[in-house]
């Protein structure tokens, strides 16, 4: 059927060594679309039948055999023309990190191979008690052992299995030394240095004793109306390269560029959020990347945008002569929270995270946290074992990512990650996290929308799902006042909802500094047939949402868990353009409910009907 | 009175300075005519908008880091600001 979907979902069984093959829905995808819709729908039917079973979601344990594993793409992934077509979705039913549910998407090519293999999506049950990979190539899926593999870094597995495998549509999907060990931080990395970073995935598939996924075929994607595609295609690509922001700013700095403006406007976390504003930041921005570190920009499949960096550490302590990245995003968890300003420090650190496979949001930011305790004494010198872990020190920043990786040391703290870590060390307070996870780079005292954002991110402390930053300090669609609280709630629920949309799509959400529903909307109808209308897409958008919402309810997640750290709430920030403000969430956050039709953070039983979610 | 500007990302490279020092009355548009003497006459259209009497549209444009679409009524600097420009960038 031409219609970008490839029609079959892989159904692996780790336990019983099983795998079936299961047609993609029709139905469902015409209501969830694919990536991250269609993976929530399957995760919620999963956990209606343990309940039926009698086993409680609550008891539902994130590294047991009960957990699943979701990797999906949609009909957009992998279609030649579709504006940046390299993603895929990862879901868990539960975060080992945040006891939520776990969320991730990832660039490079692994969706467009799953595709080309001849798959939609793969989800994976149950645990092997010995290591496998699963092999799927051209339309036959195997499970095989990966005894040889097991305890090698995310690099070497990814070449290894490539070459084994061969061909030029192949690519590879692991879990590095800190999947194995179960670090609640760790990622999974495809192509060596990409990652489906967040919520610990990578600890899910250690825990299954799943060490990779390798896809390789020679399918194509085929759209339902080739030709009023194409004109669609032309037209979105157009638009993209007209763009200020996809067609020459990104390309040129990468997301790095971000270090200095949102420096400037005092929202950047600078030592465990002490402050938004560094005097020095321009030592670790954009700018000093490109200008002493890049050797060429690169790209995902098919992305026309090519927002990657290829970078270098010419020579000293922290020499490394082929990286990717980092991003903004890596840059100020590895680097400005830490108050570490040696680039080459920043870019090593983040390195090791690609090739032992963990988040560096979280693993920065869980550091950061680490040198606040250890300034303030709730950290003793032992504890330490010789590492001097103060803000600032670039060498026990890189020295914390290998023994976090292997529970070394301290790293067995680390590895727990920051809300864990304060409450062992008896300061519950300093973790900069919602949910348990970790904030990422935008202090909302300085852009109080992004403060919504975290407080109601279905996966915990997250940005991009509702990514206010773009109207609040960068401008676009429209420029609005970052510091006052009126109007936020809209802008956080569309952005969310429209997130969902990109990630079930899958595509680049990058995409939307240009591209807007309607032209998703264009997009997906002449790419499955099907007639969708804007505001259909949104309506879609708020379905996926308020399922996933649904399923963290029964976890026990509601309106006390839609919270900020006390700092942001009750500590008016000290200096720099947001000096003196704090952050007025309840305001927001009463706005918001109403809009979403949710009473204490659940969706009342008139939404769920409205949306046409059967519980 | 002395207004420091600071330049960043494809506009550093294009005038090759991180920031500069400039004497001006006060004025948004004296401050960006000052510029261009120091920089290079064409940084008042790389800023300023003629038509509109106003900074461009596809600027970011902060006064002490409070961006000038934010502030309401009429700007004046004071001796000490600092000016932050930015062409339209983006990320996550």
């Amino acid at each position: 059927m031409a219609d970008g979907y490839m029609g079959k979902i892989l159904r692996v069984d780790l336990t019983s060594s099983s795998i079936k093959v299961e047609e993609t829905d029709k139905e469902i995808a015409k209501k969830y679309i694919g990536g991250k819709g269609y993976a929530t729908y399957l995760l919620y039917q999963y956990l209606k039948e343990y309940e039926k079973k009698g086993i409680s979601p609550k008891d539902i344990n994130p590294l047991g055999a009960e957990n699943v594993l979701i990797f999906a793409t949609g009909p957009g992934t992998g279609v030649v023309g579709f504006p940046s077509p390299g993603r895929y979705h990862v879901m868990a039913l539960r975060s080992p990190l945040t006891n939520a549910i776990g969320s991730a998407n990832s660039g490079g090519k692994w969706g467009p191979c799953l595709k080309f293999a001849g798959f939609d999506a793969v989800v994976v049950e149950g645990a092997s008690d010995k290591p496998v990979y699963l092999e799927i190539v051209d339309g036959k899926a195997e499970l095989k052992d990966a005894s040889q593999i097991w305890g090698r870094t995310t690099f070497d597995t990814c070449r290894i299995l490539k070459e084994k495998v061969g061909g030029k549509r192949t690519s590879v999907a692991c879990i590095g030394p800190a999947g194995e060990n179960l670090v609640l931080m760790a990622c999974i990395i495809n192509d060596e240095h990409r990652a489906a970073g967040r919520t610990g995935l990578g600890a899910v598939m250690g825990a299954k004793k799943l060490k990779a996924i390798v896809v390789s075929g020679a399918k194509n994607v085929e759209v339902a109306k080739p030709e009023e595609y194409q004109e669609v295609s032309k037209k979105c690509l157009e638009k993209i390269k007209n763009n200020p922001v996809t067609g020459e700013g990104l390309p040129t700095y990468g997301t790095a560029i971000l270090v200095n403006i949102i420096n400037n406007a005092g929202a950047l976390p600078f030592k465990n959020w002490q402050s938004g504003y560094n005097p020095e930041a321009d030592k670790i921005s954009g700018e000093t990347l490109t200008k002493d570190y890049l050797i060429r920009k690169g790209a995902c499949w098919g992305c026309t945008i090519a927002c990657g960096r290829v970078t270098k550490v010419a020579g000293g302590a922290y020499q490394v002569l082929y990286s990717e990245g980092p991003e903004y995003e890596s840059i100020w968890a590895l680097g400005n929270t830490t108050g570490v300003m040696d680039m080459g420090a920043v870019i090593k650190a983040n390195h090791f995270c690609d090739e032992l496979g963990m988040d560096p949001i979280s693993l920065g930011s869980t550091i950061a946290c680490a040198m606040e305790l250890k300034e303030k004494g709730y950290i003793s010198e032992e504890e330490l074992q010789g590492i001097d872990l103060k803000f600032g020190n670039s060498a026990a920043l890189v020295e914390m990512v290998w023994k976090t990786a292997y529970k070394a040391g301290f790293g067995k703290y680390l590895a727990l990650g920051s809300k864990r870590l304060a409450e062992i060390f008896g300061a519950e307070g300093l973790s900069m996290s919602v949910k348990s996870l970790e904030m990422p780079a935008y202090d909302p005292r300085g852009a109080k929308g992004i403060g919504l954002t975290y407080a109601t991110a279905n996966r915990g402390g997250c940005h991009v799902t509702g990514y206010t930053i773009s109207p609040e300090i960068l401008g676009i669609p429209e420029k609005i006042d970052p510091l006052t609280t009126e109007g936020k709630a809209t802008w956080v629920k569309v952005f969310q909802d429209f997130t969902c949309v990109v990630n079930s799509t899958v595509n680049c959400l990058f995409t939307t500094f240009a591209l807007g529903a309607q032209d998703y909307a264009e997009l997906l109808s002449t790419v499955t047939g099907w007639n969708f209308t804007e505001e259909e897409l949104l309506k879609i958008g708020e379905r996926i949402y308020n399922l996933e919402r649904v399923i963290i309810n029964k976890f026990g997640f509601d309106g006390k868990d839609d919270i900020l750290p006390k700092r942001l709430l009750e500590e008016p920030m000290p200096e720099g353009a947001a000096k003196g403000q704090v952050v007025e969430l309840d305001k927001m956050k009463e706005e918001y409910y109403k809009l979403r039709g949710w009473v204490n953070g659940k969706p009342t039983e008139e939404k769920l009907k409205e949306l046409g979610i059967e519980l | 009175m002395k207004v420091k500007i600071e330049l960043y990302a494809t506009l550093r490279d294009k005038y090759g300075v991180k920031g500069i020092v400039v004497e001006c009355d006060g004025s948004i548009k004296n401050l960006i005519e000052q510029a261009s003497k120091l920089l290079d006459e064409d940084f008042f259209d790389e800023v300023y908008d003629s038509r509109r009497n106003f900074v461009r549209e596809d600027r970011i444009f902060t006064i002490n880091g409070r961006n000038i679409k934010d502030i309401k009524g009429e700007i004046r600097l004071k001796e000490g600001d600092v000016v932050a420009i930015f062409p339209p960038i983006a990320g996550g």
